[in-house]
């Protein structure tokens, strides 16, 4: 259902956006001139730094601008706020002053073209409005999956109770029995006799099925004392469900764009509020689950996206830092990031098609992605690093090509030095351990 | 009885499995010295709310990575070329920019007109200088690094205002850079404190990258832009465009 009524959508988009083709083929194009012109400023159906634009001719005409004062406008806003009152109105709408078009003088044709173009665009809040409820379909899926192991817990419960009152009642079936036979009825033996009794007549069953939960009980133990302080999968919850997807996938963002300090800072960064409004002052969410999330940060920022000003007063979002490392291990994005040119996926995995919030990816996950060195241990224990160090190549050819002043020094010393670096070589690849990777005091101090 | 062991064996297979599927994402997992992971030392995006088992309400839920202090300046080394691009910046906001950008930690200019700051801007001058085919190599490709970050989801590759974002129609309205009629010292301002639907990008770049971003952006306006004849002159002449100060309010 969804599907055609999707497919029917996109059919009329591709028609309107068809006739719409061929209108602007025939004369000037519009949509050329506002994407040069206007865009900048104005969209079709949202406000911006200028109001929209959509049906705005018509607007004009019915609010009692003079005729011609739009064209007028365009070209130059003063002219037009002087000769006439409505547009002198306009003008105090919004608090940035609009360019001047000294080139669109008198075409009124052009200016006409680019009003044709806008009216001719299909709101977008109309098209998202029907395929809205298939997300919301696929959330309450993976609630269900959340929920499965406390399903089994449930399950185990009530077998359990179940098991019990079949006890009891074959109990009181064999004394009913027993009486109707004319014995003496049993009941001076307990639960843990009888146990005690049937444990000893199968003992070579009961023996084998100790053996088997004391030595997985063994197993799980040393298994869970491994577990401890290692982080996969560790993926806290956030004050807002990031998809980190639709940014650096979809959106081709690039990851230092937000987490800014990474190639100059000891921390990769987590975005201020302020780097997030850099594009959402302008982009409010399509669904009302993005609407709801985007309006965190409008209330973060003191953004208030009705009358597109900033109160000043702004409150913070507390993310939940997801790598964390003890305090006795240094660690440098700035050094991986530029002198070793690590790509950010080695270790925090391929983000573009993160749709969760961020966690520490397990090492067989990023072993999957193409371009990085495959590791064993668990992602953020010590000796997930230093089998990178190990592995990691300074370079495949000559150790000036990574153009790191780093390892140039490096490089100049190792010179002087032929027996140690052709030592080095023997295996074709200099790595960051030959280079001291694996001293204690480069990340222990 | 049989029965009844075989159900408790399947009991018991059901409670480990359950057990060993249980994992709270939430949580860190297990972790010997605790201390270890929120030591007294303050690090960036800890919480500090309890160290070492004091609780500490004051610091609960809130980031250890602070603003620095107004009007302090960092620290960029002891070399004077590289301290003078880096001194602060000496044009302020325009009047209404708090409102429109956000920017209450500034001091706005006290101007009637908006956009006073901003026309004086256009006497600014790029204080890196292309003096030789080598310098403006490098600062291109500086340039070009720092535009893949910064810019190019927006403005796209070839300044055209076509990036991932405006192509995905998330984001409408980037401008043209190669179209721009804007001077060099405006291009500095705008990327500085932004303009229009543009947010401050001060947080994000120091000065001498945006610099050398305005370097790389005159480059779509001009090819001979950074280029020098077999003399060793300069290819470009100045700004191909007038500069027009009066079009604004």
């Amino acid at each position: 259902m969804f599907r055609s009524i999707k497919q029917w959508c996109i059919g009329a988009l591709s028609t309107v956006f068809v006739v719409g083709a061929f209108d602007s083929f025939a004369q000037v194009d519009g949509g050329a001139l506002f994407k040069a012109k206007c865009a900048t400023c104005h969209s079709p159906h949202k406000d911006g730094t200028g109001p929209k634009l959509f049906k705005v001719r018509e607007k004009w005409a019915s609010e009692g601008a003079k005729e011609g004062s739009i064209y007028l406008w365009v070209a130059n806003w003063n002219a037009a706020a002087a000769a006439d009152p409505y547009a002198k109105k306009v003008s105090g709408l919004k608090s940035t002053a609009m360019n001047t078009f000294p080139d669109l003088a008198g075409k009124t044709e052009e200016i006409d073209a680019i009003f044709n173009w806008v009216d001719e665009q299909p709101d977008p809040a109309a098209a998202v409005a029907t395929g809205d409820a298939g997300a919301g379909a696929g959330a309450v899926g993976e609630v269900e999956e959340d929920g499965l192991s406390w399903v089994w817990i449930l399950m185990g419960v009530v077998f359990a109770v179940i098991i019990m009152a079949v006890g009891g009642v074959r109990r009181q079936l064999r004394n009913a029995t027993r009486e109707h036979e004319g014995h003496a009825v049993n009941d001076e033996l307990s639960f843990g006799q009888e146990f005690k009794a049937w444990a000893w007549k199968y003992k070579r069953y009961v023996g084998l099925g100790g053996l088997v939960i004391v030595m997985s009980l063994i197993v799980s133990l040393f298994l869970s004392l491994y577990s401890i302080g290692v982080l996969e999968d560790y993926q806290p919850s956030q004050p807002i469900e990031f998809p980190h997807d639709i940014h650096a996938g979809k959106n081709g963002i690039d990851c230092k764009y937000c987490h800014n300090s990474a190639d100059n800072g000891k921390t990769a960064g987590i975005p201020t509020v302020n780097v997030c409004m850099n594009c959402h002052k302008q982009i409010n969410g399509n669904t009302p689950e993005q609407q709801e999330k985007i309006a965190k940060i409008y209330a973060a920022a003191g953004y208030d996206p009705a009358t597109q000003k900033y109160s000043g007063k702004t409150k913070e979002i507390i993310w939940n830092k997801v790598h964390v490392l003890p305090d006795h291990v240094y660690f440098n994005h700035q050094q991986h990031v530029v002198a070793g040119q690590v790509d950010c996926k080695q270790c925090h995995g391929d983000m573009t098609k993160m749709n969760e919030t961020a966690k520490v990816q397990p090492v067989s996950e990023l072993n999957k992605i193409e371009g990085n060195v495959p590791l064993t241990k668990a992602t953020l224990t010590m000796g997930w690093c230093i089998e990178c160090h190990a592995e990691k190549e300074i370079s495949s050819g000559s150790l000036d090509s990574k153009g790191s002043n780093y390892y140039n020094e490096i490089h100049n010393r190792l010179l002087k030095d032929r027996k140690l670096y052709n030592k080095f070589l023997e295996d074709k690849k200099i790595t960051v351990k030959e280079l001291g990777g694996w001293e204690c005091a480069k990340c222990h101090y | 009885m049989k029965v009844k062991f075989k159900a408790f064996a399947q009991f018991s297979v059901v409670a480990l499995l359950a057990a060993a599927c249980t994992s709270d994402p939430d949580s860190a997992g297990l972790e010997y010295m605790p201390d270890m992971y929120r030591s007294p030392a303050v690090e960036p995006y800890v919480d500090y709310g309890e160290v070492r088992g004091q609780i500490n309400d004051e610091f609960k839920m809130r980031r250890s990575a602070m603003v620095p202090p107004r009007y302090a300046i960092p620290y960029w080394g002891t070399d004077s070329a590289t301290v003078h691009t880096l001194l602060p910046y000496h044009r302020m906001p325009g009047r209404l920019f708090a409102e429109t950008h956000g920017l209450y930690q500034y001091d706005l200019s006290s101007n009637e007109d908006a956009d006073y700051e901003y026309k004086m801007a256009a006497a600014d001058v790029n204080p890196l200088k292309l003096t030789s085919q080598e310098v403006a190599d490098k600062i291109f490709a500086e340039g070009k690094a720092l535009y893949q970050v910064n810019c190019n989801h927006c403005h796209g590759e070839k300044g055209d205002g076509e990036g991932p974002m405006v192509k995905s129609g998330a984001y409408t309205g980037a401008a043209v850079l190669s179209g721009l009629t804007i001077a060099e010292g405006q291009m500095f301002y705008s990327i500085y404190y932004g303009k229009g639907m543009m947010g401050a990008h001060a947080s994000l770049l120091n000065k001498k990258e945006i610099w050398t971003l305005v370097h790389y952006v005159r480059k779509f306006q001009d090819q001979k832009y950074g280029t020098f004849d077999a003399n060793g002159a300069q290819a470009w002449g100045t700004m191909a465009v007038a500069v027009d100060t009066t079009a604004k309010k």
